[in-house]
């Protein structure tokens, strides 16, 4: 176990592998929700390398604002494990309430927790893991984003359909909205906060000053995740509601479904790769998705029981803002 | 494909086009995440009856310890078996628990504190899940023990466990004939535990279905024993020793669920080589072949008549 003394040596990289692993094989890794692991697997050759343990149930991750340190979130756990980002080796563990989806400010000051169980939004300083503030708002509290500039968080709350937002400067709630049913995947885009509205088919827009919705967009039914591909330039929604599920890809301008990829399983989180391959955790099929989206066409790879987060090392090597949802 | 990945799929199906409907229609995705959970009980659940049905039914047609002309007192066992491992009742207890353990969870964290967990409190055990699903296992089944054992101590609970002992043709359905009373004490049994010691690891459920599995074969009309491995695992011998008329009642033996170690170490096992009938002389008839609504009126009634009359004697014999 890794003590908060320890917790805060490993953004600093002491616990980290050696620059040998600059050399290694880039992998993903996928937090399998219902398995109590995390699996590794070799990007290139497609084959799980690794299965490293966890206590009841990962499910989310983040970089550490120096990108040394990989968290892995285990809510059932209540517990963080960090890995070597390049590599996947295990660098131990430390106890924190909760941690369901997590999101470091910009600035890398706060480490703001989503504790989806127990109904907690919790800010932590990011050097030391102190709890700073605990903000009890809402009802299950799912996914979060900040605003670039780091002033404000948003953070969706499942069980009582609607958007909170607080300023990070006075920690103090800005406004909860209701925004519409189980809303969960949040994404700071074009100066306005894209929420997935999994309740019902698709997502929406709020303007961020004041928590009203100024578009909806229809994807399908179950929107869960959004993610940004920089790159590309496109908006990816996982639909996994009822019925057949579904990958959309929509214009980041105009919001507009430019194409549909029907992805059977239930798509969660997605990982966009250097050669422009989808890599897409299926929840129901204890499978990883790897899809062209060119062709549509995809190869599945086993994994662990209800494959949920998903982290792919290549993204180490992005340049900018760097969550699980934009890179 | 393993047979685990077998059974994702079949619950991602069912989550798919049976549940999440629902869960759309009335505005209740917020339970999303955890129904494809659910699916995976009720999978599991029913792979668990079926194995049982598959491995039992022609052993007790190979070797029964009894014949009986009519299985009719059967039927009320097999709707015990299916309401219990497939149907409502692990998708209420699931919910149940996981809003109890939130809510105590929650009210811990809010005191500074963090739950504990086996894996996380005693050192070396994190990154041994096989080893620390058998000490849950173990600590489970040594509270099971006790709580049995009280069910039999006990005037009130006993007018309640009453229902399993009255069964006469005993078989490989009757482990879950259960009143629900004595379900749900037995919820907050281990509820209670659960919260000392964490949730139990769920990342094996088919060792979990064979722990079950063990449960329901002990109650099998097969006349079987595990000779000189009979103090490793409770067979169906151990297991009707307990059931047998004698041992209905206040003094009982054989409490144990899955390892008989527990009677061996509390000084109740009896060994004994003989193949006994079963049931309780004292239980009223609607017990033994009731409906099921029978039955669960019977018990209750049972159960406060042993409340509030405490001197009223219930349940038979004495154990060997």
């Amino acid at each position: 176990m890794i003590t908060r003394r320890t917790a805060l040596a490993l953004p600093l990289g002491l616990l980290a592998p050696a620059a040998a692993a600059q050399s290694a094989p880039p992998i993903a890794m996928v937090m399998n929700s219902a398995g109590a692991s995390i699996s590794v697997i070799d990007m290139t050759t497609r084959q799980v390398i690794g299965t490293h343990p966890a206590f009841r149930e990962p499910s989310h991750w983040a970089l550490t604002p120096d990108r040394k340190t990989l968290y892995v979130t285990d809510a059932g756990g209540n517990a963080f494990f960090a890995f070597d980002p390049l590599t996947g080796a295990p660098l131990g563990h430390m106890r924190i309430a909760d941690p369901y989806q997590l999101a470091y400010s910009p600035d890398g000051k706060l480490l703001v927790v989503n504790a989806l169980r127990l109904n907690f939004v919790d800010v932590y300083d990011a050097a030391s893991l102190t709890l700073i503030k605990r903000f009890h708002v809402g009802k299950l509290p799912s996914h979060l984003d900040f605003s670039p500039d780091g002033r404000w968080c948003f953070s969706s709350q499942q069980g009582t359909d609607s958007l909170f937002s607080f300023d990070t400067q006075t920690l103090e709630p800005r406004w909860t909205r209701h925004i519409g049913s189980t809303p969960a995947g949040v994404l700071w885009h074009n100066g306005k906060v894209l929420v997935c509205i999994m309740g019902e088919n698709g997502i929406i827009e709020v303007d961020p000053v004041d928590g009203s919705i100024t578009r909806r967009q229809e994807t399908g039914p179950g929107a869960h995740n959004i993610f940004f591909d920089e790159g590309n330039q496109i908006l990816y929604i996982s639909n996994r509601g009822p019925g057949d599920t579904s990958l959309s890809a929509l214009d980041p301008v105009t919001l507009e479904v430019r194409r549909t990829y029907p992805i059977a399983g239930g798509p969660d989180d997605i990982g966009i790769a250097p050669d422009g391959k989808i890599w897409i955790a299926l929840r129901f099929a204890e499978e990883v998705a790897v899809m062209d989206p060119a062709t549509g066409d995809y190869d599945t790879i086993p994994v662990g029981r209800s494959p949920h987060g998903l982290y792919l090392s290549t993204c180490l090597s992005h340049k900018g803002k760097l969550t699980a949802e934009n890179f | 494909m393993s047979i685990d990945r077998i059974f994702s799929i079949l619950a991602g199906y069912m989550d798919q086009y049976a549940v999440l409907p629902v869960l759309y229609h009335f505005h209740w995705m917020e339970w999303g995440d955890l129904s494809f959970d659910w699916c995976l009980v009720c999978v599991y659940g029913l792979f668990a009856v079926i194995l049982t049905y598959a491995i039992c039914w022609p052993l007790e047609h190979l070797r029964p310890i009894e014949h009986w002309p009519n299985q009719k007192a059967v039927l009320v066992d097999v709707f015990y078996t299916l309401l219990n491992r497939v149907g409502v009742i692990p998708v209420i207890t699931f919910l149940l628990f996981y809003q109890a353990q939130t809510a105590f969870t929650g009210w811990v964290v809010s005191m500074g504190f963090i739950p504990p967990t086996l894996d996380s409190v005693i050192p070396g055990l994190f990154g041994h899940p096989l080893l620390t699903f058998w000490i849950y296992a173990l600590i489970l089944d040594f509270a099971d023990y006790w709580r049995h054992r009280l069910s039999h101590t006990f005037r009130a609970w006993y007018a309640l466990h009453a229902l399993h002992h009255a069964q006469r043709q005993m078989s490989f359905w009757s482990d879950d004939r259960n009143h629900f009373f004595d379900d749900a004490i037995a919820f907050v049994w281990f509820f209670t535990l659960g919260l000392l010691i964490g949730i139990p690891p769920l990342q094996f459920p088919l060792l979990i279905l064979g722990l079950r599995f063990i449960e329901s074969f002990s109650h099998a009309n097969i006349k079987l024993s595990y000779g000189p491995l009979e103090w490793l695992i409770v067979s169906p011998r151990f297991h009707r020793l307990h059931h047998a008329l004698r041992a209905a009642g206040r003094v009982s033996c054989n409490y144990g669920g899955v390892f008989p170690i527990w009677d061996i170490i509390f000084r109740t096992a009896d060994f004994s080589n003989v193949w006994l009938p079963t049931g309780d002389a004292r239980a009223p008839e609607a017990l033994a072949t009731g409906s099921y609504l029978e039955q669960q009126i019977c018990g209750a009634k049972m159960f406060f008549a042993a409340l509030f009359a405490p001197k009223r004697p219930l349940g038979g014999g004495q154990a060997t």
